[in-house]
């Protein structure tokens, strides 16, 4: 698996990515790197805790993360759960965070595959 | 209805005033006659008791007499009459002691035996006589023999010896004098006067004034008609009375006199008593009483009327208040109902103004539909083609294209509408900031120039008269009237059409802190029908035209243009059009001035010739020359040009530098230049003036002795930054490319950025262009290194909004109130959140600029190095 695979995978947006990071080898760095990003477990925990406010800044930040890596999907799921919570707590914020879920585990088992592949 | 009035009133005024002239005229003519009636009552009565008073006087006067008489004749019978002497000398005296002047017997024949006084002859000896014989008592009158008138008085005897000697009776005497005496007859009064009358009308007492002898002869004789009756009628009338022993009463005018005349008989006498009383000064009394009541009777009616008249005239007065009032009420009602109407009409214009901006929104929410559709179409179709074809790479890139442009495409509508509706919603607010309009100038045309060339359009831009080149202004707001100005302009040019935008500056109204700038965008395309000139600036509009249709855009960037320009800005913005010939916009904006002093921008006192074949170009870049300082002359062709160059240059007086455009008629620039620099060899320094990026013409440029490049538009401070570079060694042969090329290597950038992942991409970019970046956790850490820093250690701050434990907008806060030399560093936001409240909020916590994620390094750097090397 290539990285562009990898990145069609997770539904992102490789050129882009190559076009801001402007060398595969980087990309590449923090592709993997985001497994280690606490963001989600972060936004995980506060959602379990009722903690709005802290929700909304975890989604914030891998809304950021998302776009300076070209990950669109999570990207966008994450933007909307960001807005969901940007006044507090919203009925459909669930919903949306579990759509958070599925795109960040969609993207981690690409990068994992990845990973492995290029690891093997 | 004022006429009705007016008339009803005058009528009832001349009915009333009528009415009461004929009731006091009545009135008075009636109180005349009555009181005249009166009068005459009142006469007959005051006569008829004067007569009577007059006559029962006469009687008891006259039967005293007689009573007297009567107690002489008791005394001869009793005291017998043989004694004839005795009893004479006893009559004798006690009829002297009775005050008769006369006495005597009358005999049977109507003779007297005196016994004492002269002798006496009845004057009418007849019926006095014969009342004698019947024993009756009787007055009457007669004369003595000197012929005065006395007054007998004759008692009859029934002495038998006196019958004897045919003595019928005693008579006495007294002068007639004595009657009127008595009764006071001429003396009585002034107004009332009497006389005694025999049957026939012969006087026995007559008035003063009376000569004749009979008062009826003297009826007949004086008078004409006597009360409106012949004087023999008025006798007739009489004389029946007086047969009658009636009393008679009557009323009548002599000698223009109105007389009353009582007649009644007196007792003891066959006489009668006439009493007149004139009328004149009861006519009088009673003249003046009906004078002074028809002066009153008048007086009144008169005040009456005029009472009337008042009251007549104050009624009119108000009831013409009224109907003026009634009129002016009425007229404003007409007014209030005139004006409802109006407002009626404006309401109705409102509503189908309304009703047409919804109908504007609904056709622009389908054409919208339509045009959102149709680059999501060919994002979804070449989505499906690229899927289809995921192994052809070059496929696939080739859709991603496709696909990127018509997203942006996309995004450049949602943005429209996103904007307008900010518009609508009245939230659009400005940035204010200190605005170079050179900067601008040269990012627009920057922006402009792929798609000029693309087109094949030629493009210029005209600078004259600026002044003042940094203004207070919202930058991406005046970028945006800019480019939507320009991007129309373009799209609406069809390929080698002409697009010029002209910019100036001219005094401004509001003060010597203002300059007002005109911003023209003139080009030679299709141009507008005069119907849609009229609604360009509405919302919602777009030339509905087959040939538009081909153009894309949401139709808003006009009315967006102009609500920035006039609603935000306070400009004005003006459009020409003219179909198939092409369109002017005119922006006229009164900006003020910023308070950054200008450099101190002075030159040598060179000569420079400026070769272009625009002469408003020449012109405004001459005079801008002069403005700093130094001569400038200009020529349009290189011919001409050539020969002013080889000239100056034989004189000995060369140009110090030459100007010249890229593009001329005939020959271009470069091969000019060629032939100038064979002219003059390496000495002076040419430039080449261009629009358009040089990279493509650099070598070939160079090659024919270019010495560097001038970008337009020449503004002064374009002008002077440049040739600035030739004051210390004017001979150069070669000077670096004339583009700012700012070095930031090694400034040291703190970056407050909580997620790592984040930090190490922004850090790994920025490295590479050779910045040095420390990293600050959150804001919090961010300002306590900035704090422990020494002054000037670092050079700017990169600041996320979205931080634990202090956020970006409360750690700028922090920063700008620190005690530390740096605290006026730039920071500049780094955040996901891109909407223009988001910059606003940055800007108003003190940050200098903002830039979106995902992190774009070209922009970074370019505000870096505008804040960085500005400072």
């Amino acid at each position: 698996m290539t990285l562009k695979e990898c990145y069609a995978a997770l539904g992102g947006d490789y050129d882009e990515a190559m076009g801001r990071l402007r060398s595969e080898r980087l990309v590449q760095k923090f592709v993997l790197k985001f497994l280690s990003d606490g963001s989600y477990d972060l936004l995980c925990q506060s959602m379990e805790t009722e903690d709005w406010g802290e929700a909304f800044r975890a989604a914030h930040t891998i809304k950021g993360v998302c776009q300076n890596l070209s990950f669109t999907d999570l990207g966008k799921s994450s933007s909307e759960l960001c807005e969901s919570l940007r006044g507090g707590h919203t009925p459909e914020a669930d919903a949306l965070a579990q759509q958070v879920k599925e795109d960040y585990q969609r993207t981690v088992q690409a990068i994992q595959t990845f990973e492995r592949e290029m690891g093997g | 209805m004022k006429n009705k009035t007016t008339r009803f009133l005058t009528i009832s005024l001349v009915g009333v005033a009528l009415l009461c002239v004929l009731v006091f005229s009545f009135l008075a003519v009636h109180m005349r006659k009555q009181s005249s009636g009166t009068i005459n009552e009142v006469g007959t009565l005051y006569m008829a008791s004067m007569s009577q008073q007059i006559s029962m006087h006469f009687e008891t006067t006259i039967g005293l007499q007689l009573d007297q008489v009567d107690a002489l004749v008791q005394t001869v019978e009793r005291e017998r009459i043989h004694e004839d002497l005795a009893i004479q000398k006893r009559l004798i005296s006690s009829a002297q002691a009775l005050k008769f002047q006369y006495l005597g017997f009358y005999t049977g024949d109507g003779g007297f035996n005196m016994l004492f006084g002269s002798q006496l002859h009845v004057t009418d000896p007849d019926p006095f006589l014969e009342s004698m014989r019947e024993g009756e008592r009787k007055v009457a009158i007669g004369t003595d023999e000197a012929g005065n008138s006395v007054v007998l008085f004759g008692v009859p005897t029934r002495n038998e010896s006196l019958e004897a000697q045919s003595c019928v009776a005693l008579v006495a005497a007294l002068p007639v004098s004595y009657i009127s005496d008595t009764l006071s007859l001429d003396e009585n009064s002034d107004h009332v006067y009497s006389f005694i009358v025999r049957r026939d009308g012969s006087f026995v007492i007559r008035s003063a004034d009376a000569y004749r002898s009979n008062y009826f002869d003297r009826v007949r004789d004086l008078y004409e008609e006597v009360g409106g009756r012949s004087p023999e009628e008025y006798l007739e009338q009489l004389q029946e009375a007086m047969d009658n022993n009636e009393e008679y009463s009557s009323e009548f005018t002599i000698e223009g006199e109105r007389r009353h005349l009582y007649c009644t008989r007196l007792a003891h006498s066959e006489w009668y008593l006439f009493t007149f009383m004139p009328y004149n000064t009861m006519d009088g009394i009673v003249n003046n009483l009906s004078q002074q009541w028809t002066v009153l009777a008048i007086l009144s009616g008169g005040s009456i009327v005029l009472v009337l008249l008042l009251v007549f005239m104050k009624y009119f007065g108000i009831t013409r208040r009224q109907v003026r009032d009634l009129n002016d009420a009425r007229m404003s009602a007409e007014q209030a109902q005139r004006e409802a109407e109006q407002a009626q009409q404006e309401a109705e214009h409102a509503q189908r103004e309304a009703e047409h901006a919804n109908r504007a929104k609904s056709e622009f929410l389908s054409n919208m539909s339509h045009d959102i559709r149709t680059p999501m179409n060919a994002i979804v179709g070449m989505t499906a083609i690229a899927t289809a074809n995921i192994d052809n790479q070059q496929h696939v890139h080739h859709c991603l294209k496709k696909i990127t442009l018509s997203s942006k495409h996309l995004l450049g509508l949602i943005n429209d509408v996103l904007d307008m509706s900010k518009i609508e919603s009245g939230k659009m607010n400005l940035n204010m900031d200190q605005v170079s309009l050179r900067e601008v100038v040269d990012g627009i045309v920057s922006i402009c120039q792929p798609q000029v060339k693309a087109k094949n359009q030629s493009f210029d831009v005209f600078i004259h008269d600026i002044s003042t080149e940094n203004v207070c202004c919202d930058s991406v707001r005046l970028n945006q009237v800019f480019l939507n100005l320009l991007s129309n302009a373009i799209k609406f040019t069809p390929e080698g059409g002409r697009i010029e935008v002209y910019l100036y500056e001219t005094a401004s109204p509001k003060g010597e802190d203002y300059v007002q700038i005109h911003i023209k965008v003139k080009d030679n395309g299709i141009g507008m029908s005069p119907d849609f000139v009229a609604h360009i600036f509405d919302s919602f509009t777009r030339e509905d035209s087959a040939r538009v249709h081909r153009t894309e855009g949401t139709g808003l960037g006009m009315a967006i243009t102009k609500h920035i320009v006039v609603d935000a800005m306070g400009g004005t913005i003006d459009v020409e059009s003219q179909q198939g010939k092409g369109s002017e916009f005119t922006v006229v904006l009164d900006l003020e001035k910023a308070d950054v002093l200008e450099e101190d921008m002075i030159l040598p006192n060179w000569n420079i010739l400026v070769v272009d074949d625009d002469q408003p170009l020449c012109e405004t870049t001459a005079a801008a020359l002069q403005a700093i300082g130094v001569n400038a002359d200009w020529t349009l062709d290189g011919e001409s040009a050539i020969e002013m160059v080889t000239k100056r240059h034989h004189r000995g007086d060369s140009y110090q530098i030459i100007l010249l455009d890229w593009k001329l008629p005939g020959a271009d620039g470069i091969s000019v230049a060629r032939q100038i620099r064979r002219e003059l060899g390496e000495a002076v320094p040419i430039l080449l003036i261009s629009a358009y990026d040089w990279g493509e013409i650099e070598d070939e440029a160079r090659d024919a002795g270019i010495t560097g490049f001038i970008a337009k538009p020449l503004f002064k401070s374009t002008l002077f930054n440049t040739l600035r570079q030739f004051v210390d060694d004017p001979k150069t042969e070669r000077v670096k490319e004339v583009k700012q090329q700012h070095d930031l290597h090694g400034r040291r950038i703190l970056l407050a950025e909580d997620n790592e992942l984040n930090w190490e991409i922004a850090s790994e970019l920025l490295s590479e262009e050779g910045l040095v970046l420390d990293w600050a956790e959150n804001g919090q850490i961010c300002v306590e290194m900035l704090q422990a820093s020494q002054p000037g250690y670092y050079d700017a701050i990169l600041m996320d909004i979205r931080m634990p434990v202090m956020g970006g907008y409360e750690a700028t806060q922090v920063i700008r109130t620190l005690d530390h030399p740096d605290r006026d560093l730039p920071i500049i936001a780094m955040t996901a959140d891109a909407f223009a409240e988001d910059v606003k909020r940055s800007l108003d916590c003190g940050m200098n600029a903002h830039v979106a994620k995902p992190i774009d390094v070209g922009e970074v750097m370019r505000l870096l190095e505008k804040f960085i090397l500005n400072q």
